[in-house]
Formats: C-alpha cells, sequence, structure tokens
C-alpha cells in the first residue's frame, strides 16, 4: 500500500508527477477511488485555497495544483463513472459570449472539480444557447459565469435572461465573477451569487447545494 | 501658465506645478479605443475623418494634434515603429471595423470566420497561422496562443528569446523622428521603446512572431514563474542585457527628447491579490528592473515609468527600491489601494501617473455627475504637492459613453480652473 499522504503534498504542492504516480499505486493497490478524492484529493485542494486566501499560494500555484489533482483525476474519474458516484453538483462554466479570457475561468474549474464537483467547461466565448444545452441535456445544476471585460459583462444578463426564457432559470443556481463585476452588478442581472475569487466561488457552490 | 511640458517635468520631479497636467493617447496603456477616439472628434466638432488604430491590439486610436488640444491634454506618446502583431504602420488604409470605418496599416490583415469572429496574422502573413482573434460583440483583440508541446528536459530559455534582439537602424531612426516631432509639439513626452517588459503576460505568447518557440501558453507562464524560475531567470538576463544595450542605442539617437519610458507593463495584482509573493518579485523581477532602472538614472533624464494592474500596494516599496518613478494606473478600487492612503505612504517618492476615475465601473456605466464627483476626488487626493498625472485607470475602454469621458475631462479643468473649450 503506497504512502497516500504523499498524493495530499504532491495536490498541495503542485507535483502532478508524484500525483499520478501515487494514484496509478494506490488503484494497483485497490484503493476506492472515492476515498482517493475525499480524504487526499479534497483536503489538499481545500488547504490549496486556504493557502491563496491568506495569501501564502498565488495564482501559479494554484495552477500547479490544479494540474496535479487532474492529472489524478484522468485516472480517477471513468472509475467514479463506472460506480455510479454522484459528484457534489453539476457546474457549467464559462467566460461568457464576446469574451476570450479563461484563467479565472480554469481556476475556478479546477478548484470546483477538487471541491468534489462535476465541472462541464464550455470554454469561452460560450453563446448563451450552449449553458441552456448543458443544463437541459447534461444535468448542471449550476451555472457558472466569467467575464473579464466591460464590453462583455452584457452577456452576462444576456445569458441569465436565456436561461429564463428556455424556462430552466430555476433548474440552475447562477453564480457570477470575473474582473469589473461586483456584488451589485450580480443582483442587477439576477444571478443568485458572486465571488472575488476562485477559492471563494467553491464555497458558493457548496452553498447551493448544501441540504437546508 | 506653463507650457504642458514644463508642467510635467514639475509634476514628474514632485515640484508642484501650476495644474495637473493630463495625459490621453501618451501609451498603450493610457489610451482610448479608436471607437472612442471618433466619438469625441464628433463631439468636439473636429474634422470628421477616419481614426487611425495606431495599437492594432487593443484597438487604440490616434489622438491626433487638434483633438489633443481641444481635450486639453499635456502629453504626448513615442511609440515603437512595430505594433502588437509585429507589422509597421505604414500606409494607411480604410477598414470598416463593424460599421466604424477607421484607418489600418496596409500590413493589417485580417480575415473573418463564420461566427463573425475576426483574426489577425503576424507581420501581416496571411499564410502564417493567425496570432489575434477578436470575437463577435468584442471590440479588442486577444492573442492566440500557439504553444508547441513543452519537453520539460528539452526547455531551451533561448527559445523564449526570439524577440529579444539589437534594434534596427530603421528602428532608430523612427524614434528619433517621433521624439523630435513629440518634442515639438510642446508637450511633455512618454516614449515606450519595448523589449524591457519582463514577462508581460500580453506579449509572452508573441503575437508579432509568425512561430513562436518555448512557454507561450499564458497559463504555462505563470506556472513557469513558480516552478521553472531558473529558466525565466536565463530569459531575463538575456532580455535585460539587450534591453540596455538598446536603450543606450536609442539615447545616444534621441538624447534627453523624452521625458518618461514607459519600461514594463507585467502586471502584478488582481483585483484582490497579486500574482506572486513580494518575496518571488524580488528574487525574480528586481535584479533586472534595477538593472535597467540604474541605467537610465545614471545615463539619462527620463524618468522610469512602471504599469501593473491591481492590487500592488505591498509591491510599491520594491518598486521604488528598484528605481521606477512613476506607477500606473493606480487601480484605486482593488484591494489596498485606497488613494489616501497611496499617497500619503508614496507619495512623495511615486508620481501617481492613473487613477483619475474607474474604467470598469464609474466611467463606463456612472452618470456624469458620477463621473465628475470621482474624478473632483481623486484631483484633490493625489494633485497635492505635484506627483501626479491625471489618467483614467488603464485605457478608455469601447462603449464608453462620450458624455462621460467630456464630464471626465470637464472636471479636471474645472479643478485645474481652466477653461479649454466653452
Amino acid at each position: 500500500m503506497p504512502d497516500l499522504q504523499k498524493l495530499y503534498d504532491a495536490v498541495l504542492e503542485g507535483d502532478q508527477k508524484t500525483a499520478v504516480a501515487v494514484t496509478q499505486e494506490a488503484l494497483a493497490a485497490g484503493c476506492a477511488p472515492m476515498e482517493l478524492i475525499t480524504k487526499y484529493m479534497v483536503p489538499a485542494m481545500d488547504e490549496v485555497g486556504r493557502r491563496f486566501e491568506c495569501e501564502e499560494y498565488f495564482v501559479p500555484e494554484l495552477l500547479l495544483s490544479a494540474r496535479a489533482m487532474k492529472g489524478s483525476l484522468v485516472l480517477l474519474r471513468p472509475l467514479l463513472a463506472e460506480s455510479g458516484v454522484q459528484p457534489a453538483g453539476r457546474v457549467a462554466i464559462g467566460t461568457v459570449k464576446g469574451d476570450l479570457h479563461d484563467i479565472g475561468k480554469n481556476l475556478v474549474a479546477s478548484l470546483l472539480e477538487g471541491g468534489g464537483f462535476e465541472v462541464i467547461d464550455l470554454g469561452a466565448d460560450v453563446a448563451p444557447e450552449k449553458f441552456i444545452s448543458a443544463v437541459k441535456e447534461r444535468g448542471a445544476n449550476i451555472v457558472a459565469l466569467s467575464a473579464l471585460l466591460t464590453v462583455t459583462m452584457p452577456a452576462m444578463r444576456t445569458t441569465i435572461d436565456a436561461l429564463k426564457q428556455a424556462g430552466v432559470r430555476d433548474q440552475v443556481k447562477v453564480m457570477v465573477g470575473g474582473a469589473p463585476v461586483t456584488p451589485q452588478f450580480a443582483t442587477e442581472i439576477g444571478a443568485d451569487g458572486y465571488s472575488d475569487n476562485a477559492s471563494a466561488a467553491v464555497g458558493l457552490a457548496r452553498s447551493f447545494v448544501r441540504p437546508e | 501658465m506653463q507650457a504642458a511640458r514644463k508642467r510635467l517635468l514639475d509634476t514628474l520631479s514632485h515640484r508642484t506645478p501650476d495644474r495637473i497636467p493630463i495625459d490621453f493617447g501618451g501609451s498603450a496603456v493610457t489610451g482610448v479605443h479608436v471607437s472612442c477616439v471618433a466619438a469625441l472628434r464628433d463631439h468636439f466638432g473636429l474634422e470628421r475623418r477616419p481614426v487611425m488604430v495606431h495599437e492594432p491590439y487593443q484597438m487604440l486610436g490616434l489622438i491626433e494634434d487638434d483633438l489633443r488640444v481641444a481635450m486639453g491634454l499635456d502629453v504626448t506618446g513615442v511609440f515603437p515603429r512595430k505594433t502588437m502583431f509585429g507589422f509597421a504602420n505604414t500606409l494607411w488604409r480604410e477598414w470598416d471595423f463593424r460599421g466604424l470605418t477607421v484607418l489600418v496599416s496596409n500590413e493589417f490583415r485580417t480575415t473573418v470566420e463564420p461566427s463573425g469572429d475576426i483574426l489577425i496574422y503576424p507581420e501581416g502573413d496571411l499564410s502564417a497561422p493567425p496570432s489575434g482573434r477578436m470575437p463577435l460583440g468584442s471590440a479588442f483583440f486577444d492573442t492566440i496562443v500557439r504553444q508547441p508541446e513543452i519537453v520539460e528536459n528539452e526547455l531551451n530559455a533561448e527559445d523564449n528569446c526570439e524577440e529579444f534582439s539589437l534594434i534596427e537602424d530603421e528602428d532608430l531612426a523612427h524614434f528619433k523622428s517621433s521624439a523630435e516631432t513629440a518634442q515639438a509639439s510642446g508637450c511633455g513626452v512618454l516614449a515606450t521603446f519595448g523589449g524591457t517588459a519582463f514577462g508581460d503576460i500580453a506579449l509572452v505568447p508573441a503575437p508579432f512572431l509568425k512561430n513562436p518557440k518555448g512557454i507561450r501558453d499564458i497559463a504555462e507562464w505563470y506556472m513557469s514563474t513558480a516552478s521553472r524560475q531558473d529558466y525565466v531567470h536565463k530569459i531575463f538576463e538575456r532580455q535585460c542585457e539587450v534591453g540596455i544595450a538598446n536603450l543606450a542605442r536609442i539615447h545616444a539617437a534621441i538624447g534627453d527628447a523624452v521625458d518618461a519610458v514607459f519600461l514594463c507593463g507585467t502586471d502584478f495584482g488582481t483585483q484582490t491579490s497579486q500574482f506572486c509573493s513580494v518575496k518571488t518579485l524580488r528574487n525574480l523581477w528586481f535584479p533586472y528592473y534595477k538593472a535597467v532602472n540604474d541605467w537610465v538614472h545614471a545615463n539619462t533624464t527620463w524618468k522610469c515609468f512602471k504599469h501593473s494592474c491591481g492590487s500592488v500596494e505591498k509591491f510599491l516599496e520594491t518598486f521604488i527600491e528598484a528605481g521606477f518613478d512613476i506607477i500606473n494606473p493606480v487601480q484605486c478600487s482593488a484591494a489596498g489601494m485606497d488613494p489616501k492612503s497611496l499617497k500619503s505612504k508614496y507619495g512623495d517618492r511615486l508620481v501617481f501617473w492613473g487613477g483619475g476615475v474607474d474604467t470598469q465601473k464609474t466611467l463606463p456605466f456612472g452618470t456624469p455627475e458620477q463621473v465628475r464627483g470621482e474624478v473632483l476626488g481623486r484631483c484633490e487626493v493625489f494633485g497635492t504637492g505635484g506627483g501626479f498625472v491625471f489618467d483614467s485607470i488603464h485605457n478608455i475602454q469601447a462603449g464608453t459613453p462620450v458624455e462621460n469621458i467630456v464630464a471626465m475631462l470637464n472636471a479636471v479643468h474645472e479643478f485645474n480652473g481652466v477653461t479649454i473649450y466653452a
């Protein structure tokens, strides 16, 4: 049996090579995929988020940890699907139409994935119809919208309006973020939540799926 | 009344000028979107003619002499011969920018995708892979990342140094003639020579190169600043050596005809934090910044201009120690960037070139009265004792109502106690 603490450390330190190697060893030794995720990877990503919030970690470290975690998840995801394990929630995430900036969106997507969510990453410059399809056809229960430019912020409102017109707005929680976006703007356009950083976005998504 | 250049020089020396100098259009970080330049020309009743897109990446419009006078500006710019997409601004021709006729370089070559996205090509070469994309619904180009596969043990820092070479005689001649024209305007002069922007994320993908090698992906670059610091040091060492050699050649050609030099636009701040720790800044960037700034101070009268968006208050001491004289764009909306606190802590050592009004909220979305209120407040705080060049927080973005831009200008003129126009 490999030392699974090494998986925690590898994710925390952004060491993709070790994270993948330990995951492979653990699977070969018969460890349950869900246990690797919940006992080692999610806590590691939570610690990454904590360090980010108290400015011990910055964007580069966040990206490295996310990459290490993703390396392991590539191995674990097919096994989870086979065993029918349900994710914490299913998030359709994208940068809105007209906007190609995706660093922030990618960080949020990675941290959500690390937080146990299934992430449907629709990419950048995403038309409202694609979010609607993700809700209707893939069962997303959270829609996460990102924008960096003042000229593309209105596309957030357009997307939310399109969700309403498609009759799926009530099926999802909508969260928004991005440099020029404010809590006031989020309220104005009818979003359910706003986050000003990737780590806090995970907490926000968790609050959406927490049983009342 | 002082001449514009004297006004800027007093400001840069922390002497109280007769009034706060104003810059719009002096650089690619203090510019105005071409659509707004066109709207301003209309507002001021200037000759109706297409505006030149002198910086195609951000679609910045050239502010010509007549508009500069109408706006009451004090600064003009000297720009590199080649644009972000690697072509020179030569042989202007008309281009239909989604309904607005503008002037672009003859080498500004684009194609339109079925989606309506516009693709632009490095060096105007349509046979090369495109290096920029403007989506339908946007008003700016973004770089297209062309990242060759990374094989860790085959990475060679030289691959990331293709763009750092001694400038050509044609560039020197361009700088000389541009500096002479700028000086003849009577304005203060902000120059951009290029080559000393260590790790500027806009430049990492090298939209000006046809076939960039090395680390060109944005996320990969950010990770490299933490995980491949030796590699990054090698790039910066080479860049620093070439950059100083070029500054020496340029200075030999133009002397002290320019007043400030925009040396580095690397963004270190996000809305709420920084992209690295102060320790990493000091380890990875500081030695090169210090070498460049020390050279400038030892050999020229130029002032060293640093641009960094976001929350960078924690970096300002290091910037000052590294020899920067000027900070831009002073993003007061970011964490820790309170105007009063910045002015009291750093105002005697740093010139604030920017911070005049928020371009993420107030200027594009506020009322003219809100714009006026914010501008007057910023002038009050930053203007005391000199050391403040009025400029919005980064470029004026597409979609900004011209009434708000005019309200901003009127407010600065009101604060300055001058009447520029009726």
